[in-house]
């Protein structure tokens, strides 16, 4: 069963919808393989946290619920890897095939954002409903360890 | 239904990239012979396959470049304070480049390979 509220469980298997998180998860998987091929390190490491991200846009539970969370996460992270490139990046031909992947990717990440998550004023009220929530969980083991 | 399908193409895209990740060495074999007058330097493993290279100065010389492996390297001469001396080519192995690089004058310079700048050592010009 999932968590998740009704109106985003329609919302998620319109095929707009579908085709956008296929976008998403594709062009994800596309830059990750483009720098898993460069080999060294801090390819693969950036290669892993692209399919990790990946993984996360999809996965099935209780990541559902903070979806709106990965998504800020996959564009941060596509702009970090753009602005690393800008600042320390060789120039070649593959290196600009990638860089207009992330640019695209953080483009259609952004109108998923907005079709899911109601923008950025919606994305503020998820995280401060995340922070409430966190705090009334800290807060409830808190009070159930005091001392009575 | 849905899911698991994009389920089952994230699977194999996932799979796809780790294929990429373990495919990026390349075979191994003997140095190549360095052009008359000039230089040679190989990259495998990421990594090149000597530390030190010696060159001409004050001629023009070649420098012949084999990269052992499909992840894309390059060499790149630079003095520590101003723009390189050279910048070769960058391409993906197996393969190699004869880089003519002009001349430089004597001293000593540093190298690299501009997608991994971990990949770098010292060029003499004598």
């Amino acid at each position: 069963m999932s968590t998740l509220p009704l109106a985003e469980r329609a919302q998620q298997f319109s095929p707009t919808a579908i085709v956008l998180r296929s976008l998403v998860v594709g062009l994800t998987l596309v830059t990750a393989t483009i720098h898993a091929q460069l080999g060294g390190l801090l390819f693969l490491a950036n290669a892993i946290g692209y399919t990790t991200l990946a993984l996360a846009m999809v996965a099935p539970g209780p990541i559902g619920q903070v979806r709106w969370l990965v998504r800020i996460g996959l564009i941060g992270f596509a702009a970090a890897t753009i602005g690393g490139w800008l600042l320390f990046g060789a120039r070649f031909p593959l290196a600009y095939v990638d860089k207009a992947v992330e640019v695209v990717l953080i483009a259609v990440v952004a109108v998923e954002l907005w079709r899911s998550d109601g923008g950025p004023l919606g994305v503020v009220r998820q995280a401060r409903g995340l922070v409430a929530r966190l705090a009334g969980r800290l807060t409830g083991t808190q009070a159930a360890r005091a001392p009575r | 239904m849905t899911r698991s399908i994009l389920g089952r193409t994230l699977l194999l895209l996932a799979s796809g990239v780790l294929v990429a990740c373990t495919s990026a060495t390349g075979a191994g074999g003997s140095p190549p012979l360095a052009p008359s007058g000039g230089a040679v330097i190989t990259a495998q493993g990421i990594a090149f396959d000597r530390q030190q290279l010696e060159v001409p100065a004050g001629r023009p010389f070649q420098l012949l470049f084999e990269n052992r492996e499909g992840a894309p390297h390059n060499v790149t001469i630079y003095d520590e304070a101003g723009p390189p001396l050279f910048v070769g080519e960058i391409f993906g192995g197996p393969g190699s480049r004869t880089y003519d690089v002009p001349a430089i004058p004597a001293g000593a310079y540093r190298f690299r390979c501009d997608v991994h700048p971990e990949m770098a050592g010292t060029v003499t010009a004598r």
